[in-house]
């Protein structure tokens, strides 16, 4: 399995509860995380002109996590969220007539974003520890590695408390986050309870890797099937 | 030391503070190969502490002796905060990676592991798949892969369904015959009854044997007094079938009814879609196709039904952001202009307003779950939804959740519990019961109606 550059499933073979990583060779990893950094930084650099061009490599990343059946909503809530925070921002602040500056640096945060979310749909956790463990020490690769594997439970945490807290009376829904009073709450109710299930997982999630041996040993090998 | 000894322990002790009391004082155990140990107490009582202190993973200082030459494996409590890898086989293999362990020897053992636990899935199957059940036996195996002599469990029951338990328990029998030492921590010990070799009861912080199970927790029925049945329609739904937007199936239903003053159980496996329901019952489930039911009325919708509809979550600690107990339950009740006198005679029903200062991330795992539950009964709500509200409750706090929840009924709220079985020492109205993917006894007999 380990000789082969790339595996690729179609569909059919998935199955409705079963996802696969298409990249599960280690050299074809880095290549991804090298294309990753690459156009994530250059969404940063450059020059505005030369965005269109971004703005394609990103379209084809975005068809093929699509294609891998990665979920776009994510991606598009970040984005409006993003948007209306910076254009309240930019009007509170500059002028209306710079709020263009506004949206595109919120347009570039996306561009930045969406090679990340691809190489989520893509490489395997494990497969990103194992090639950052080339270049970083055994511990910072394996919590690289868990962040991102936290996402989905930390997007599901985020919506379950959001749930509790709205049923609980807390004004944070869409119609009363209108109002800049109520964002103060959102923190309040929705942030500080996050960060607490946070902490006590990273400690749980601590437990859970040293009672599996994990930081006994200077060498690790790596599952390759 | 005994010469059969795995690990030994010789009045160990432990405290969190020098102002508090030690949550464990001269702990006396021996672990030999073959034994399974069953250990009981209180929630809070230090069960899981003497389980991290056998594992090596409590890094506060003891005091006493600590003997081992055994390889320890413990699974925790909930094992959804112990998955670390996103696919099966990737996660047992986690422990031979750290033991840089050939890559080519991994895959045999990983398989033997995955047998050994009867979890017959593919090692590419998405650990996010599996149900709760599986998730904990895939954590059994990726302890078992390393072949430990000593294996702890913490509170296997609350996570699994009886299916899950039985399952469970033959893998043990298995692993003791192999000459496994075994431990198990639990609030339900009888269900291990058939093949525990040491019993012991574990209460403030001294660990003394009990001579059976029955000396340690006696059977206790509940009986919430009969409410009157004021017969208003609270919940009511035709046929449908509750299916997520892509297309998976959970359960179809004949129908559902829930009147005002009756406490119903929604009992099935793990992953029957118990949790599915309540949250579309609130209004809080985006991803499923809309299913005609009916809450007071109207459709559901998260935050549409103010006071009047709550529901307690799973791990309700997660609800709780004050600094102040007091100001967790006053909360709420701000919010929908409520009286906030309720918070202080809730505490007070409670018997906790020597709390009411504190903070609420200070309480203790029972007590978090009581002010979790206490913030939405003061509300007085006309439909209450729980969501396995007894899971890691001793029997003094299921008695006094149960003696809530009875005076809500007479009250006239319409209680809907979720269990992964049924809860013989409650006497409920009626049973929702999700079998082969169909949701039974969820409307009333038209006779019954009358």
């Amino acid at each position: 399995m380990a000789n082969k550059a790339l595996r690729f499933t179609s569909r059919a073979q998935r199955g409705s509860s079963k996802r696969y990583f298409v990249i599960d060779d280690p050299s074809w990893c880095a290549a991804a995380l090298l294309l990753v950094l690459t156009l994530s930084s250059s969404a940063f650099f450059i020059d505005q002109t030369q965005l269109v061009y971004l703005c394609v490599v990103d379209g084809m990343l975005l068809l093929h996590g699509c294609y891998l059946r990665g979920k776009l909503m994510s991606l598009i809530k970040l984005f409006v969220v993003q948007l209306l925070v910076t254009c309240c921002l930019y009007l509170l602040m500059q002028q209306s007539d710079r709020m263009l500056e506004g949206v595109l640096a919120v347009c570039r945060l996306l561009l930045a974003a969406i090679p990340g979310w691809w190489l989520a749909m893509s490489c395997s956790p494990e497969r990103i520890a194992e090639v950052l463990n080339w270049v970083m020490p055994v511990k910072w690769a394996f919590v690289v590695a868990a962040s991102i594997s936290l996402l989905p439970f930390f997007s599901r945490e985020i919506q379950e408390i959001y749930a509790i807290q709205r049923m609980r009376g807390a004004n944070i829904s869409a119609k009363a986050l209108r109002n800049p009073r109520h964002w103060p709450e959102l923190v309040h109710c929705i942030l500080v309870p996050l960060l607490i299930q946070l902490l006590k997982l990273a400690k749980q999630m601590a437990n859970a890797a040293k009672l599996r041996q994990f930081d006994q040993r200077q060498k690790t090998t790596f599952w390759r099937y | 030391m005994g010469t059969s000894a795995l690990v030994e322990l010789k009045q160990v002790g432990l405290a969190y503070s020098s102002r508090q009391d030690a949550v464990l004082d001269g702990v006396d155990l021996a672990l030999r190969a073959g034994e399974c140990h069953l250990i009981t107490g209180a929630t809070g009582s230090g069960k899981s502490t003497l389980l991290g202190i056998i594992a090596g993973v409590v890094s506060r200082p003891i005091t006493g002796e600590l003997y081992t030459q055994a390889v320890v494996g413990m699974v925790m409590q909930d094992p959804q905060v112990q998955i670390l890898r996103q696919t099966v086989g990737a996660e047992i293999a986690f422990v031979l990676e750290n033991m840089a362990v050939e890559p080519s020897k991994m895959l045999v053992r990983v398989q033997h592991a995955l047998r050994a636990v009867g979890l017959w899935v593919s090692l590419e199957t998405p650990v996010d798949s599996l149900s709760l059940g599986q998730k904990y036996r895939l954590m059994l195996a990726a302890q078992l892969v390393c072949e430990p002599d000593v294996l702890l469990l913490d509170e296997p029951w609350a996570q699994l369904d009886d299916l899950g338990v039985v399952e469970l328990s033959a893998v043990l029998k298995s692993l003791l015959a192999r000459g496994i030492a075994i431990v198990i921590v639990e609030h339900q010990p009888q269900a291990f009854a058939d093949f525990y070799s040491h019993c012991w009861h574990l209460h403030q912080g001294q660990l003394s044997k009990q001579a059976s199970l029955f000396a340690v927790s006696q059977p206790k029925r509940y009986r919430p007094v009969q409410c009157a049945k004021q017969r208003q329609l609270l919940i009511e739904a035709p046929a449908f079938s509750l299916q997520f937007t892509d297309g998976n199936c959970l359960f179809k239903c004949a129908g559902l009814q829930l009147f005002s003053g009756e406490l119903v159980t929604l009992v099935g496996s793990n992953g029957a879609g118990k949790s599915t329901l309540l949250k579309t019952l609130l209004g809080a489930q985006a991803d499923i196709v809309q299913v005609p039911i009916k809450v007071l009325g109207k459709r559901p919708k998260l935050g549409g039904f103010g006071q009047q509809l709550m529901m307690l979550f799973q791990r309700p600690s997660r609800q709780l952001f004050e600094t102040t107990v007091l100001q967790e339950l006053c909360f709420s009740l701000k919010r929908f202009n409520l009286p906030l006198e309720r918070a202080t005679s809730m505490l007070q029903r409670l018997g906790l307003s020597h709390l009411s200062e504190h903070s609420p991330h200070t309480l203790s795992y029972g007590q978090q779950h009581l002010i979790a539950i206490a913030s939405l009964l003061c509300l007085q709500p006309k439909i209450l939804l729980l969501d396995d509200p007894f899971a890691g409750l001793d029997d003094d706090y299921c008695q006094q959740v149960v003696a809530l929840l009875n005076e809500e009924q007479q009250r006239g709220c319409g209680i809907v519990l979720a269990s992964h079985r049924a809860l013989p020492q409650l006497q409920v109205d009626r049973q929702w019961q999700i079998q082969a993917q169909y949701l039974s006894g969820g409307q009333l007999e038209v006779d019954q109606v009358g």
